[in-house]
Formats: C-alpha cells, sequence, structure tokens
C-alpha cells in the first residue's frame, strides 16, 4: 500500500537577527539555515494495516505525512502510496487518501458542516447514494446529525474534530492518514473516535496512520508502532516486542510490616523509600521477581508486595532518549 | 459547471452570516455612486464639452464602475495569503483538484454571488436614483456581459499571481496596497482612460488592466462598438490567456518548494 525509500526533506528557513535593526538587516540580506525535517526514512505499510505514528514534536511525523498526501515534494527519495507518486499524482492521489489534521480544520469556517460536506462531495464527485450511505454511518458511529447544521466556529472541539473525520471518509478513501485526530478531546469522544477508527478500518479495510502524543491510542487501537526520531525510524513492530526489548524493567513495590532500614538487594535498586514501603527496580532478563522476593523476604517481613511493568509512555520515552534494550533496563 | 454552483452556493452560506458587512458594503457603494455623481455634475456646469461624452454618459461610466466594483474584485490574493501565512494550503492541496481552477471555481462562485446580491441591487438603485443609463442595444448589453467576464478573469489571474507572492513572503499587505493604488487608477475605474495625458494613457493602454473596467464600460457606454469593441475583447482574452499561464507556471514553481507553516 505505502513503500517509502530513503526518504529526505530538507527545508530552508531564514535565520532571524535579532533587534530591530537585526531585522531591517534580513531585508536586505537574509541567510538561510539548512534543516532536514526527514533524513533516509524508509518503511512499508501493507493493506489493512492500523500503524501508530509516534515521535516526540518536530520529529518529522508530519512532514513525512504531507509528502505522502503529495502537498509537500521531497528533496530525494522514493514515496509510492498505491502505486502512485504522490507529489507527481496528486490529484489523483487524493482520490484514494483523506486525512484530518488535528490543528486546522479543512471545513468552511463560517458555513454549516452539512454545506462543506457537499461541496467536498461535489468535489470528489461522489455518487449521491454513496453520500447519502456515508452520512448515515457518520451519523450512527459520530453522532453527526446533532452538529451538522451549526457552522463550524460555533463547534466544541470534540465535534469538529468528529465533523473533520467525517469530511476525511466522505469519498471511501483507501487510506487514512490521521495527524493529532484527538488533540484537546475530551475522554467520551475519545472513546468515540478510537472505536470509530477501529470500525473503519476493520470493516472497510481502510488503512490508516495514526499520529498522536497519547500512548493509550496507541495500545486500544494500533496494531504496530513507528517510532521517529530526528527523521529516522528508530522503532517499527508490534507493541509486544516493544515491550520485550525496550520494558524489561520492573519496579517490585513492597510494604513491610514494621519500617526498616534502606538496603540493596541483589540485581535491584532501591529507588524510593517512604514509610514503611520500599521500591526497588530490576530488570527481569537479570533477575526474576520470585527470586528477589525471596532473598528480601528473608531478611525482613514482608506484608503486601506489588509488581509493577512500566507503561507504554515511560517505554516510549526511552526510545525517543534513544535508549537501547541496555539502557531501558538501568 | 455543477463545481462552479457548488462554490456559489458555498458563498452565498459564507456571506449570509455577515448580514451587517453586507449592508456597510451597499450603504458605501451607493455613497460612492452618489458623490462620483455628483463630481461630474459639478464638471459638466463648468466645462459641459471638454470631455467629449454626454453627462448621462459620463455619470453612468461613473457609476458602473462602482456596480462593477460590487462583485468583480474577489479578492482571490487574500484568500491564498491567509492560507499560506496560516498553513491552512494543506487542506487545499488535499483535494483532488488542481489547485488553479480551484481558485477559479472558488473565485467565480464568489462572484456570482457578489454579481446577484450586491451588484443587482446596486445597478437598479443607479438606474432609478443616479441617473445611469442603459447600454445603447442588446448587442452592446451581450457584448458587456463577455466583457465583463474576461475582466473577471484578468481581475483574478492578478490576484491569484499577487497572492502567490505570499509564498515567498508570508504577508502581501504591503504588496497589495501598492497593487491597489495601480489598479484603481490604471484601470480607469474612476476616470476613462482617454482622459490620462499622453505618457501615462500610453503605459494604461499595454498595462492588462484596463480589461479589467476601462474596456467593459467603454462598450456599455457605446464608445466602443462594431470593430473597436471586438478588438477590445481580443485584448482582453489575451491578456487572460497570457496570465492564465503565468499564474500556473508561478504555482508549478511554488509548489516545488512549498514549505507549511505550522509543522
Amino acid at each position: 500500500m505505502i513503500h517509502v525509500e530513503h526518504l529526505t526533506k530538507d527545508y530552508r528557513r531564514v535565520k532571524r537577527r535579532e533587534g530591530l535593526f537585526g531585522n531591517l538587516r534580513t531585508l536586505f540580506s537574509a541567510e538561510y539555515e539548512p534543516l532536514r525535517a526527514v533524513n533516509d526514512l524508509s518503511f512499508d505499510i501493507a493493506e489493512g494495516e492500523l500503524v501508530g505514528y509516534i515521535g516526540p514534536n518536530g520529529a518529522g511525523k508530519s512532514t513525512s505525512i504531507k509528502m505522502l498526501c503529495g502537498i509537500l515534494v521531497p528533496s530525494s527519495g522514493r514515496i509510492e502510496v498505491n502505486g502512485l507518486v504522490p507529489h507527481k499524482n496528486r490529484m489523483a492521489n487524493a482520490l484514494q487518501i483523506g486525512a484530518v489534521f488535528g490543528q486546522k480544520t479543512q471545513l468552511w469556517w463560517d458555513v454549516p458542516v452539512i454545506e462543506s460536506l457537499r461541496l467536498f462531495r461535489d468535489i470528489y464527485k461522489v455518487p449521491e447514494p454513496v453520500y447519502r450511505q456515508n452520512l448515515e454511518m457518520f451519523n450512527d458511529l459520530l453522532g453527526l446529525h446533532e452538529f451538522r447544521d451549526a457552522p463550524v466556529r460555533q463547534l466544541s472541539l470534540g465535534q469538529r474534530m468528529r465533523a473533520d473525520m467525517a469530511a476525511a471518509l466522505i469519498h471511501n478513501p483507501h487510506l487514512l492518514f490521521l495527524d493529532e485526530p484527538m488533540i484537546g478531546v475530551d475522554v467520551v469522544v475519545k472513546e468515540r473516535l478510537r472505536t470509530f477508527i477501529q470500525q473503519v478500518n476493520r470493516e472497510r479495510k481502510v488503512t490508516v496512520i495514526l499520529t498522536t502524543h497519547d500512548m493509550v491510542d496507541i495500545e486500544k487501537v494500533c496494531s504496530r508502532i513507528m517510532i521517529i526520531d530526528h527523521g529516522q525510524i528508530v522503532y517499527d513492530g508490534d507493541l509486544e516486542r516493544i515491550r520485550e526489548r525496550y520494558g524489561t524493567t520492573r519496579t517490585l513495590v513492597i510494604e513491610f510490616e514494621e519500617s526498616v532500614p534502606d538496603f540493596d538487594a541483589p540485581h535491584a535498586r532501591l529507588v524510593k523509600s517512604e514509610g514503611r514501603r520500599k521500591w526497588f527496580a530490576f530488570n527481569r532478563l537479570e533477575t526474576s521477581p520470585s527470586a528477589l522476593i525471596a532473598h528480601i523476604s528473608a531478611r525482613y517481613p514482608v506484608a503486601d508486595l506489588a509488581v509493577e511493568e512500566p507503561d507504554i509512555e515511560e517505554i516510549v520515552r526511552t526510545v525517543y532518549r534513544g535508549g537501547g534494550p541496555q539502557e531501558a533496563a538501568r | 459547471m455543477k463545481l462552479f454552483w457548488s462554490f456559489t452556493r458555498q458563498a452565498f452560506h459564507n456571506t449570509v452570516v455577515y448580514r451587517v458587512e453586507f449592508w456597510i458594503r451597499l450603504v458605501s457603494i451607493l455613497l460612492a455612486m452618489y458623490s462620483i455623481r455628483a463630481v461630474w455634475q459639478t464638471l459638466y456646469t463648468q466645462r459641459p464639452d471638454a470631455f467629449g461624452l454626454t453627462l448621462g454618459q459620463m455619470v453612468t461610466y461613473g457609476v458602473l464602475g462602482m456596480a462593477l466594483h460590487a462583485f468583480i474584485d474577489t479578492g482571490s490574493e487574500w484568500y491564498i495569503a491567509t492560507q499560506v501565512r496560516t498553513g491552512a494550503i494543506d487542506t487545499d492541496l488535499l483535494k483532488p483538484i488542481d489547485f488553479h481552477v480551484h481558485m477559479l471555481a472558488r473565485n467565480l462562485g464568489e462572484m456570482l454571488f457578489g454579481m446577484g446580491v450586491m451588484a443587482l441591487p446596486t445597478y437598479a438603485i443607479g438606474y432609478f436614483v443616479f441617473g445611469l443609463q442603459l447600454p445603447p442595444d442588446a448587442g452592446a448589453a451581450g457584448l458587456f456581459a463577455l466583457s465583463v467576464l474576461l475582466g473577471f478573469l484578468v481581475q483574478f489571474h492578478l490576484g491569484f499571481l499577487l497572492g502567490s507572492v505570499a509564498f515567498a513572503t508570508l504577508d502581501i499587505r504591503s504588496i497589495a496596497w501598492a497593487y491597489f493604488a495601480v489598479i484603481s487608477f490604471f484601470s480607469g475605474q474612476m476616470v476613462p482612460l482617454w482622459m490620462f495625458p499622453d505618457g501615462l494613457r500610453a503605459v494604461a493602454e499595454i498595462l492588462p488592466l484596463q480589461a479589467v473596467y476601462y474596456i467593459p464600460m467603454s462598450i456599455y457606454i457605446g464608445t466602443y462598438s462594431g470593430t473597436a469593441a471586438w478588438s477590445a475583447l481580443g485584448f482582453q482574452a489575451l491578456w487572460a490567456l497570457i496570465l492564465a499561464g503565468v499564474a500556473r507556471l508561478a504555482w508549478h514553481q511554488v509548489h516545488r518548494r512549498l514549505t507549511v507553516q505550522g509543522g
């Protein structure tokens, strides 16, 4: 479905000089600094996949998605989307993709939502029965009918995202790009959008690429995640594997029957101590929780205990920092 | 064609929201009509033969200029510049429609809407209140309509090019300000070109700007008729074609270098 090979995008940014005189000088002789937003990026996505595309701000996520949409022209490298080169066949490509850019709306600001959808129907030349059928689905799953006659500027953020989602799917695209569609949306709407995305992926066989900063989205929705940083893929695979590889740190929380002095256990490190409770971090590849518990309970009487797994957010943070499996364990 | 109609409908929805603005614009156009008539009447009482036209024709020219102004300039440059500055241009490029055609459809839609809602009322008021005359015959009326359409195309493409400058500069306010000063003068919206001193007139006759106001209005009042009218239409069509070509070339360059604001 998507084939990306050695994709690179350089920007030129005007170097700002400080102060009024600096600004005036920029008028006459601008200095540019190059900025590499995407650096030798390669990946493949198969039909029907639901990929979480994540990375810190400025990692190159949006830039690469815009190249896949044909909006931006790559500096070098190859892209193919369903057999088309997006920036060379922008219009043909646009027919097979839909996109939501969470920070911007593609709907007309002052016009009722339904009128924008009608216009898109005409732009995409959607046959009337298909259009009606889609509207019905949006009513059922997104509650579109609740706000379809209100202009976009009067919508809440959650309603706007739902409307934008409808606009992105009005023409039955094969591929859906969601660039932070959950930004600023409350929990209820988030849940609704997640279900909707999954349903669209499953029932309509739409391939989805989802960019988000909320790891819960990724955990609940995606079957595969790609992590990008400094314009390059740093992890590509399923969630289980990322847990295995990077999430090897566990925390053992022990509540003792009485307060005890601080101590270290073999292959474990005391990270926190609070009243009768202590937190030990260990790498499950180096020691097992049962060995650790046996060792500790032999020294002091234990009242209660729990083993905590790192959450996905923590793991991803480790990956962002460029930590390999070893570093993650420390 | 259906697409143009869709955009017209959209322009309607977009504008009904701003009812107050509509009334303010209508009133300001009527004020301008009133004052331009007052100026010509005063000038004609002082020197009735100095202008080569009857007072009726001259008032028609001035008042018609205001009615045309109400819809022929759809401000395509502002739309493009805003989309570029805010980065919303990517939502336009997401659509399976050529950007140039998209802008044309959008602005033609707005023009048709402006014609129905702004120009026809002001024209009617011009006719009943300010002494606006009808064209000499039905043929002239037909040529006038064609000429307005061509004038719109010239105006649209100039705006498109001006808006494209925003891709390099991000802000076009100062350039637009200079552009409006030049167009309202050289297009002959206020004063017909034949009243210009020779040097300026030569410049005005080469520039495409006369295609926007001067040519349609000269056809309307009958100073261009027959062969002169047709060759004026040819001039408009030629410029519309040239500018469309340049606009497409410019857009092609712009798209290659496009950077989208705001990530």
